[in-house]
């Protein structure tokens, strides 16, 4: 019964996140414009493509992605301090853990349509086909976006409410998002070039990841939303 | 009160002499005990406070992150500077671990830096220290400072495992168990102690002046000196 509470809970928090996107979109038209950007900017730098551009392939995609993605990571609890919404939040008879997991679906979410509109576009530019082996990117898309928005939805329930928060945020995000960075490139990077053994290594430390921060974000959430 | 000041200082001082003389001991084995390495000649003795260093910061990010966890738990100023304190030095030894390592790098790689990976988490680790005091420093309330900042010490510590396995998980060129000369051996091992009580006790010491900073501030703040 508090499962099932839980549960519905936590949907009307993802569905109150998405919809208050969807009538006055503030993140995601930001993210994926700066994403096009920055994809733009990195195939510039491969012209045609050769055994050396599949190694780097995977590198500059997730950047890009990555990058873009701290547009909604910033939005995403800063939008409910305006106002005092993150005060009206609270009062709800919700448990912070169900916040947390709210909001890192929402944010799991705008990561996906970012790969969603980032894959077709760093396709075309660079000419490295990413969607090549659909499966193997699908699930290392997946479990990368899930240890980022694990760690950037901490990272930003942390910073949200601090003087300097967009500069705090992402320093404090990549230094301990890299292992994320590290596994994603490396994945992508074995994916392209055939090499599926070291593939399902770097998944299965990108799963350990992201299952440890989920873990851990879902039990010390309380702390960060106090006051 | 007088007394038990007294037995303090007196402890203090005895503890100091004490680390003073394993130093001492532990200088004279680095240059008199300590063979000469045959390949690199005597720049290789750095290795002997590189990994002493190295083990302190390490140590340092696991006592600011369980001191953290048991000032979430108790919420009792006490952990939190204790917390700090273990912060500030761990982060101390973040660097001294860079510099030396780059130092010696210099001599055994010709060069002063490489995005080797256990170098780069270590890179990690000095950034996350760095962004744990710029959190502190960005918020003026003490019991939401150290809320906040006991949060971000308990993710830090999941770059702990990140610098030790790093040359294991990603095939680094950074030595992890060279072959060396039992007399060499004893000497690092000497090192690791005297450092780690060097460690302790100026971390015993600056925790006592946070305590002391602290009570000083609350009186002032009692008499109206300041607000």
């Amino acid at each position: 019964m508090a499962l099932s509470h839980a549960a519905k809970t936590w949907w009307w928090l993802v569905h109150k996140d998405l919809l208050r996107e969807l009538r006055a979109p503030r993140a995601w038209p930001a993210m994926l414009i700066l994403s096009l950007a920055l994809a733009m900017v990195i195939s510039v730098q491969i012209d045609s493509p050769s055994d050396q551009h599949l190694e780097l392939a995977g590198g500059m995609f997730w950047l890009a992605a990555f990058f873009a993605g701290t547009v909604a990571l910033d939005r995403s609890f800063s939008g409910e301090h305006e106002q005092a919404c993150w005060q009206g939040l609270l009062l709800y008879p919700v448990g912070p853990g169900t916040l947390f997991l709210a909001k890192l679906a929402a944010n799991f979410l705008a990561f996906c349509a970012l790969d969603v509109v980032l894959v077709p576009a760093f396709t075309l530019l660079s000419g490295v086909s990413l969607f090549a082996q659909p499966g193997p990117f699908l699930a290392t898309a997946l479990v990368a976006n899930l240890g980022f928005s694990a760690v950037g939805t901490l990272v930003s329930a942390l910073t949200s409410g601090l003087s300097q928060r967009h500069g705090l945020l992402v320093l404090l995000l990549f230094p301990l998002v890299l292992p994320v960075v590290l596994g994603a490139v490396q994945a992508t990077r074995a994916m392209l070039v055939g090499d599926f053994s070291s593939w399902w290594r770097w998944i299965q430390l990108l799963s350990c990841f992201a299952a440890v921060f989920v873990a851990l974000g879902t039990l010390i959430f309380d702390y960060l939303v106090e006051d | 009160m007088k007394r038990r000041l007294s037995i303090s200082t007196i402890s203090i001082l005895a503890a100091s002499f004490g680390v003073s003389a394993l130093l001492a001991a532990c200088g004279w084995m680095i240059f008199l005990f300590a063979p000469r390495e045959i390949t690199m000649g005597d720049v290789q003795r750095i290795v002997y406070l590189h990994v002493a260093v190295a083990w302190c910061g390490l140590a340092g990010c696991v006592a600011m992150g369980l001191t953290a966890a048991a000032y979430l738990a108790r919420r009792n100023s006490v952990w939190d500077h204790w917390s700090q304190a273990a912060g500030e030095l761990g982060w101390l030894c973040a660097t001294l671990t860079l510099a030396t390592g780059s130092l010696w790098a210099h001599e055994a790689w010709n060069t002063w830096w490489t995005w080797e990976p256990r170098l780069t988490a270590s890179l990690v680790l000095w950034t996350v220290f760095a962004g744990y005091f710029l959190v502190r420093a960005s918020i003026e309330d003490a019991q939401r400072r150290a809320r906040l900042s006991a949060v971000l010490a308990i993710l830090a510590l999941a770059d702990v495992p990140l610098v030790i396995m790093a040359t294991r998980w990603f095939r680094g060129i950074h030595p992890v168990t060279p072959e060396m000369d039992p007399r060499m051996r004893i000497v690092l091992l000497i090192s690791i102690v005297s450092f780690s009580a060097l460690f302790i006790l100026l971390a015993i010491l600056r925790k006592e002046q946070l305590e002391l900073a602290a009570r000083v501030l609350s009186r002032e703040r009692q008499t109206g000196v300041v607000n």
